[in-house]
């Protein structure tokens, strides 16, 4: 066994040759050459469905690749299951959070594997123990953490450092981190890489997978490039640029940041928000005109996703109003429906798909009855809307017929879009709408974004993406904690660092 | 390679059980019972069959709107009793055939308000409220009747006793009914907009209400076809028996749950549908009258219809599909 040393730089932990997988014939992945050092953070880029997470989970050992070899520290392995190759300390973080919520921090870092202590020849949980080592974990990272707490008491980012933990107790060799930062604000963000660079310092091999270039840019040693299946180039940071990394991941055109060029915005005012207070919003006032894409920043749990959910009925509205249209409106789902306001919500799996039905079945859901008569639905007009928007939409799938289930995050997105297309809305809540899907479907949503504000449509987005907000806002204006903190038009000098601060609540960061 | 080739015909075989597991088994049992029961394979037994199956089967197609939701309804069997009472108490004051259809309509609708108003707007469990509303109709049925039956006299009108003994031709009314219910059913969980959005909500409750779905009112709207459906059964079984039983149909909860687990299992969708759920019926009809004329005492029958509930239930989980309904 090769210690972890950092002087030994060049033995690899992992080595992969011709690897590949095909399921049922079809290859989702090819020959992919791959290396991973101690104290190395070795980023995986690529569009979804570009084969990273396959290759992801050959490595952590849930599924067995079809061809080529897996060398650890130099000698041949293949992994029958999880739990082999986490054996041989490969450890994966991943992108959702399964913590149980009123277990409390050790419970959730030690579940299924606590520690016992013998008392007359039973074992009884050793909790002082447990506790202990939580503790030791948590100061590795840098954290202040209580190790009683509730983990249904702890923001995000606090919830994946539990995460992260449940891993480090193992005394990983390799780390493997799919989209770490998924819904975190751009503070936590920042903490959250700190705190993995300095796992790297101590001989870790990390494997990092991430949508944001920024964040890729910023923590690799070396960065590989998936497409289609293959992998593309492996390079060092110091010969990478996101333009160049781009171009790489999507293979054809170049990309540049998504900049509007025009402003459709009318002096009609669609939604007028007044004083509005909500269990978690305290008096927010704002106005969306026609044609104007309003940006709503804020960290996560700021509450931008509780403004568009009063808008839509779904949370109570304890005091002040909304007017639409210039007259009253009395929020619920169906009457804002029929008002024309359009929800993409945050939750693709939780609060947009319906997963076993098909694609068109999703298509059509709200407006269903457009394709009925008298209750009765009509196929063949609904079949010809759901093919209709297959191709405006360019949605990858292999038919109308297709669960929904089987789509990758960008077409799913898609298809929640397609959804609200077909209704001819007129204000519609765009809330993280390019959360987790590839850089081709984030351009195709900003750019019908565009295109709904040309057509005269009000769109809020609501996003903690700060560049994303800045790219296609005509005006942005930031919560805090329930608050509104600040309006800012997004062209004006220091924009991005005046929001982020409001954003942080006026705090340094 | 010899591997992989074993691999994905275990998959297609899969697939296959997945598919068609359900009717395959009734298929088994059909023949099972065909081959050792001696009356089994006759018209007369077979025609007998379908009567019999006809009352589980449009109860069982109520349930499956319930489930088809993500809904449970646990107070099925004793509403059957009351919904019997009603009917006889009306017709015999009334004499009127269609009075006392329309009580029994409305009992079984009020039952329905009452389980989807506590489930869908108030928000208890589907066990606990619908449980509770079988509980509370058990006193009230008790209460009307001390527990007595009730039997009916001449002056009842005849159409009365045609609904469940009657004949068209050599088919049973009831099978005649039956046929149109099923039918109803396919076409409104298949074609309706109604049968869409409540599979939607089945299949994701939160996401149907972001649709704009009014995810309570169409919960409301599985209970009360429960209720509905639990009604026709009811009137169907009082011109059978010929007298209004206060603890007539209390089977029928253990063998509808049996029925649209069954359903579940069909297709491989994990969704309860109209043709599945005859397919399940059929099943436990024929378990019930194989059995029966095999002399198997009705006890070990219980035994038997729970071992198949958990069968199905089992097979329905190792078969890669979600469960439904909570436990």
């Amino acid at each position: 066994m090769m210690p972890a040393d950092k002087t030994v730089k060049a033995a690899n932990i992992i080595e992969t040759e011709g690897v590949g997988k095909e399921f049922n014939g079809v290859w989702v992945l090819k020959d992919i050459d791959f290396s991973l050092r101690p104290g190395e953070i070795h980023s995986l880029v690529g569009e979804n469905g570009a084969g990273k997470s396959t290759f992801i989970k050959i490595l952590s050992g849930v599924y067995q690749p079809s061809s080529g070899s897996i060398k650890i520290d130099g000698s041949p392995i293949t992994f029958h299951n999880v739990r082999h190759s986490e054996s041989f300390g490969i450890r994966t973080v991943h992108q959702e959070i399964n913590l149980v919520p009123f277990f409390n921090v050790y419970e959730n870092i030690f579940i299924g594997t606590e520690q016992k202590k013998n008392i007359l020849g039973i074992g009884v949980l050793d909790d002082r123990q447990m506790k202990r080592k939580a503790k030791e974990v948590i100061e590795r990272l840098g954290v202040r953490l209580d190790v009683n707490k509730p983990a249904h008491l702890l923001n995000a980012s606090m919830q994946r450092i539990v995460e992260i933990s449940k891993v480090l107790v193992h005394s990983p060799r390799v780390i493997i981190f799919d989209e770490p930062t998924t819904s975190l604000g751009e503070e936590e963000r920042k903490r959250l890489l700190e705190i993995i660079k300095g796992l790297k310092k101590t001989g870790i091999g990390i494997i990092y997978i991430s949508h944001n270039l920024e964040e890729v840019m910023e923590i690799s040693d070396r960065i590989t490039v998936f497409r289609d299946g293959c992998r593309i180039d492996t390079m060092d940071r110091s010969e990478a640029a996101p333009e160049k990394i781009v171009s790489m991941m999507i293979g054809h055109k170049s990309y540049n940041e998504y900049k509007r060029e025009e402003c459709y915005k009318c002096s009609e005012v669609f939604i007028d928000v007044k004083n509005l207070s909500t269990d978690k919003l305290k008096g927010i006032n704002f106005s969306v005109h026609k044609g104007e894409i309003l940006g709503i920043a804020g960290v996560v749990g700021a509450g931008k996703t509780e403004i568009a959910k009063a808008i839509f009925g779904l949370d109570k509205i304890q005091k002040g109003e909304i007017q639409l249209y210039g007259g009253r409106y009395q929020p619920s789902c169906q009457r804002a429906i029929e008002n024309g306001i359009a929800l993409v919500p945050e939750e693709r799996q939780a609060q947009g798909l319906i997963p076993n039905y098909s694609v068109m079945k999703n298509i059509t859901l709200t407006y269903l009855n457009k394709w009925c008569s008298r209750g009765v639905m009509d196929s063949d007009r609904e079949i010809e809307t759901a093919r209709e928007y297959i191709d405006l939409m360019s949605i990858k799938t292999t038919g109308y017929a297709q669960l929904v289930k089987f789509l990758s995050g960008g077409n799913q997105q898609k298809v929640i879009l397609s959804r609200w297309l077909n209704g001819d809305f007129k204000i519609g809540l765009f809330d993280e709408p390019t959360k987790g899907i590839d850089v081709k479907a984030k351009e195709d949503i900003y750019g019908l974004m565009d295109q709904l504000a040309r057509e005269g449509k009000a769109i809020i987005v609501l996003s903690s993406y700060l560049p994303e907000l800045l790219s296609i806002s005509d005006r942005i204006i930031v919560v805090h904690e329930g608050e509104l903190v600040g309006e800012f038009d997004p062209k004006e000098d220091n924009a991005k660092e005046k929001i982020m601060h409001a954003m942080l609540g006026g705090r340094v960061a | 390679m010899i591997g992989k080739k074993l691999n994905v015909g275990s998959v297609d075989k899969k697939e296959f059980l997945r598919k068609y597991g359900t009717v395959m088994g009734a298929l088994i049992i059909f023949t099972v019972f065909s081959l050792t029961a001696r009356n089994f394979f006759t018209s007369t037994n077979l025609l007998m069959l379908l009567r019999q199956m006809s009352m589980l089967t449009i109860i069982s197609l109520g349930f499956t709107f319930v489930m088809g939701a993500g809904g449970f309804d646990m107070s099925i069997g004793n509403a059957t009793g009351l919904i019997n009472i009603i009917f006889a108490i009306v017709i015999l004051n009334t004499n009127s055939f269609w009075i006392a259809l329309l009580a029994a309509l409305l009992v079984g609708v009020t039952i329905g308000v009452l389980n989807g108003t506590l489930v869908a707007y108030i928000g208890l469990p589907d066990f606990i409220g619908t449980f509770a509303v079988g509980s509370i109709i058990y006193g009230v049925k008790m209460l009307i009747t001390k527990g007595n039956p009730i039997f009916f006299n001449d002056t009842v009108p005849k159409i009365f006793f045609f609904i469940g003994q009657g004949y068209v031709g050599p088919i049973p009314f009831p099978v005649i009914l039956m046929a149109f219910f099923v039918g109803l059913a396919i076409f409104i969980l298949n074609k309706t907009s109604l049968g869409r959005r409540v599979y939607a909500i089945g299949g994701n409750s939160i996401a149907s209400l972001y649709a704009g779905i009014n995810v309570k009112r169409y919960r409301l709207i599985t209970f009360i076809v429960s209720g509905l459906s639990v009604a026709i059964a009811s009137v169907i079984l009082t011109s059978r028996l010929g007298s209004a039983q206060p603890l007539a149909g209390e089977e029928f909860l253990l063998d509808a749950i049996s029925v649209v687990f069954l359903s579940t299992t069909m297709f491989g969708d994990g969704e309860p549908t109209g043709s599945g759920t005859f397919v399940g019926a059929l099943i436990i009809s024929m378990m019930n009258n194989g059995l029966t004329m095999l002399n198997v005492p009705y006890y070990f029958q219980y035994i038997t219809k729970g071992t198949v509930v958990i069968f199905a239930v089992v097979l329905s989980v190792v078969l890669g599909q979600k469960l439904r309904v909570k436990l």
